[in-house]
């Protein structure tokens, strides 16, 4: 790696009241993680962090990126040290820099959970209002290829050895299936500024979901969104849409459920 | 529901040291078989080397030829979990793909080790595998099917910490083992770190179970053991676009750079395969990314035209010491128990994959029964677990 290429970054890692800085010099394609992740292996004492997939997959490593809900695995130097917002809807501007020319970057938690220590939060707010058997499987696209080849009989999951109760708490999509979008990340959930009791941006989300994908559940989805905590102190300010790292762009499923629910009334 | 499971507490008091997939499998295991049980683990849960995993749920085709124990073993875990964590599998099957024409020789002898192990593998036409993913490259020479799939590697798994948690274990992540105590030859404690604390805290126990994966040699030296493990980090890469749903791989022994998964809207070649000495910090080596995207253009052309999602690296647990790169040690588990080593009241897993994580646990928790003479079957194939998100979503957390 060309030395010029290098870039100076200064990490500031929220842990508790205070700040632990790290100063280094990175490749621009290493990610907040990885400079963690570094760090960590080096023994320095660096605040508490979550992690898991480091490609976006868990929706663990949420933090708030020198002002910005995000992702730590997909935020690399290179974005830093170019114009980026510093809030959801902001304009981007230039990075702040300390006398040396280095990108000073802070990492905090993200904003309505609790801290477990450093930047690592109990994320229960953004699965407190998703309904607990939301499925997560969805029908993939076949885009006119021909339907996947049935399992064999060696190969097909037996309905006999599962434990009582379960039949039915389990749904998945005739044909191809893949995963929703969401990550469940919860950065929509850290960025929406409403202070009214509101299950949040990633429930409506996946109510949402839940009513396009599975008719017989329609009902008690609308009910929930139809519920005071529901759609009603969503303000639109699309906070959620701005900082989703997956483009599931929750206003606009909260938008769909209003629709829905108005035409209900006429 | 799984709140109608229950489990005949023995009040034996098991620390598990590591909470990734394996981790906590045997949580889920030894909760079920009525012991008390505490689990540690230093980051979030599955920070180690399970979340970081492409998420195959391995039919078992690609280890068939070299080790038909092993291709069974899989092939009855993935139908055991598609069985048992419905919501966290993408199941779509697979496509084993040949190439040029040493990879299609090899079609026979492939579908043969893989009827053996118990995977239906079948031959089917390249038109008719090119007519449900057409990314395969169209010069493919043959297509075989095989049951593969993926699943959510850090969903899978969470899982399985909340099955045991209603079962009354007590999972803690963010909180280290810093050392273990070891007295009259027999484990008694761990001591413990929790990320903020200002002390380090005495966890008294009957029996350890360390499930640290690339991390057993460091957790075993804490009780002074020399734990053969081998740290072999791969690098990943992951794309903007899902180019199949099913899961496609090289009709070749088993190398670098052939396999593509699927995985939400992204695709996931992998892997590489070096050998490390430290399991921590591993940052991609960026020879590897365009190795990588090559490899994946010869098995789906215009791979590498999409934008690059990420790039990162994850630490497989090898079982023993590598020769080279280690693709010498096999893929296998083996639970090694430390008595003869002076050290009574402690087992390591180690080896084995991500697949195979409840065989794991089963294989650990009979160990940890036949110590203390519980007479407890091993019941993990039987209930459908609850929700991840029922881990996050309880008080608390």
């Amino acid at each position: 790696m060309n030395r010029a290429s290098m870039i100076p970054l200064v990490l500031c890692v929220r842990s508790g009241a205070s700040f632990a800085s790290f100063r280094l010099e990175t490749e621009p394609q290493r990610t907040v993680l990885d400079l963690l992740e570094r760090l960590r292996a080096d023994d320095e004492r660096v605040p508490a962090y979550r992690h898991s997939c480091h490609h976006g997959s868990c929706g663990t490593c949420g933090a708030v990126i020198s002002g910005l809900p995000s992702l730590m695995c997909l935020t690399t130097a290179a974005d830093l040290s170019a114009p980026r917002p510093r809030r959801p809807g902001g304009p981007a501007v230039d990075p702040e820099r300390d006398s040396g020319g280095a990108v000073i970057v802070t990492l905090e938690p993200l904003a309505r959970m609790s801290v477990v220590s450093g930047i690592a939060v109990r994320p229960g707010p953004v699965f407190a209002g998703i309904p607990r058997d939301a499925s997560y499987l969805a029908a993939a696209d076949d885009s006119g290829r021909s339907p996947l080849p049935p399992d064999p009989a060696g190969a097909r999951v037996g309905q006999g050895n599962v434990g009582s109760g379960h039949e039915g708490d389990s749904w998945r999509p005739i044909g191809r299936a893949r995963f929703e979008a969401c990550i469940e990340c919860g950065l929509c959930v850290a960025a929406c500024p409403v202070s009214l009791p509101f299950i949040g941006p990633a429930a409506l989300a996946a109510v949402n979901r839940e009513r396009q994908k599975r008719p017989e559940r329609a009902a008690a989805m609308l009910a929930i969104a139809a519920a005071p905590d529901g759609v009603e102190p969503c303000g639109r300010f699309l906070a959620c849409s701005r900082v989703c790292p997956q483009a599931v762009y929750p206003g606009k499923h909260i938008q769909l459920l209003r629709n829905v629910l108005a035409d209900g009334q006429r | 529901m799984f709140d109608q499971v229950a489990a005949k507490p023995n009040r034996i008091r098991v620390c598990i040291i590591g909470g990734g997939g394996t981790g906590a499998a045997v949580a889920y295991d030894l909760s079920l078989r009525g012991f008390s049980v505490m689990l540690l683990e230093r980051g979030e849960l599955t920070s180690g080397t399970t979340g970081r995993h492409h998420g195959q749920l391995h039919s078992g085709a690609r280890y068939a030829v070299g080790d038909r124990a092993i291709a069974r073993e899989c092939m009855e875990e993935a139908l055991v979990l598609r069985r048992i964590v419905p919501d966290a599998i993408e199941y779509n099957g697979g496509v084993f793909v040949a190439i040029d024409d040493e990879e299609a020789d090899r079609a026979p002898s492939f579908i043969a080790a893989c009827l053996e192990s118990g995977i239906p593998a079948r031959e089917v036409p390249v038109a008719e595998a090119r007519s449900w993913e057409p990314a395969i490259n169209p010069v493919a020479r043959r297509t075989v099917w095989v049951p593969d799939g993926s699943f959510d590697a850090f969903r899978l798994p969470l899982s399985f910490f909340a099955a045991a948690r209603d079962l009354g274990a007590t999972i803690r992540p963010f909180t280290e083992a810093v050392g273990l105590e070891v007295s009259g030859g027999r484990a008694r404690a761990v001591v413990a770190w929790a990320a903020g604390d200002s002390s380090e805290e005495r966890i008294e126990c009957d029996y350890v179970v360390s499930a640290s994966g690339a991390w057993a040699g460091a957790v075993g030296a804490l009780a002074g053991l020399d734990v053969p493990i081998t740290p072999a980090p791969g690098t990943l890469v992951a794309v903007r676009s899902r180019v199949s749903d099913m899961v496609l791989s090289r009709l070749s022994l088993p190398g670098d750079g052939d396999i593509i998964v699927p995985q939400r809207g992204l695709s996931i070649i992998g892997t590489t395969q070096r050998v490390a000495l430290d399991p921590d910090c591993l940052i991609p080596h960026d020879d590897d990314t365009a190795f990588l995207l090559a490899r994946a253009d010869e098995l789906a052309p215009g791979f590498s035209s999409n934008a690059i999602h990420a790039v990162w690296s994850a630490a497989r647990p090898l079982s023993g010491r590598a020769i080279d790169d280690g693709r010498n040690l096999s893929r296998d588990f083996m639970v090694l128990d430390h008595s003869a080593d002076g050290v009574a009241g402690m087992a390591t897993l180690t080896g084995g994959k991500a697949t195979v994580l409840r065989a794991m646990a089963e294989k650990a928790a009979d160990r940890v029964c036949s110590e203390f003479g519980i007479d407890e079957p091993c019941r993990t194939r039987n209930f459908v677990l609850p929700s991840w998100r029922d881990w996050y979503a309880e008080a608390g957390l």
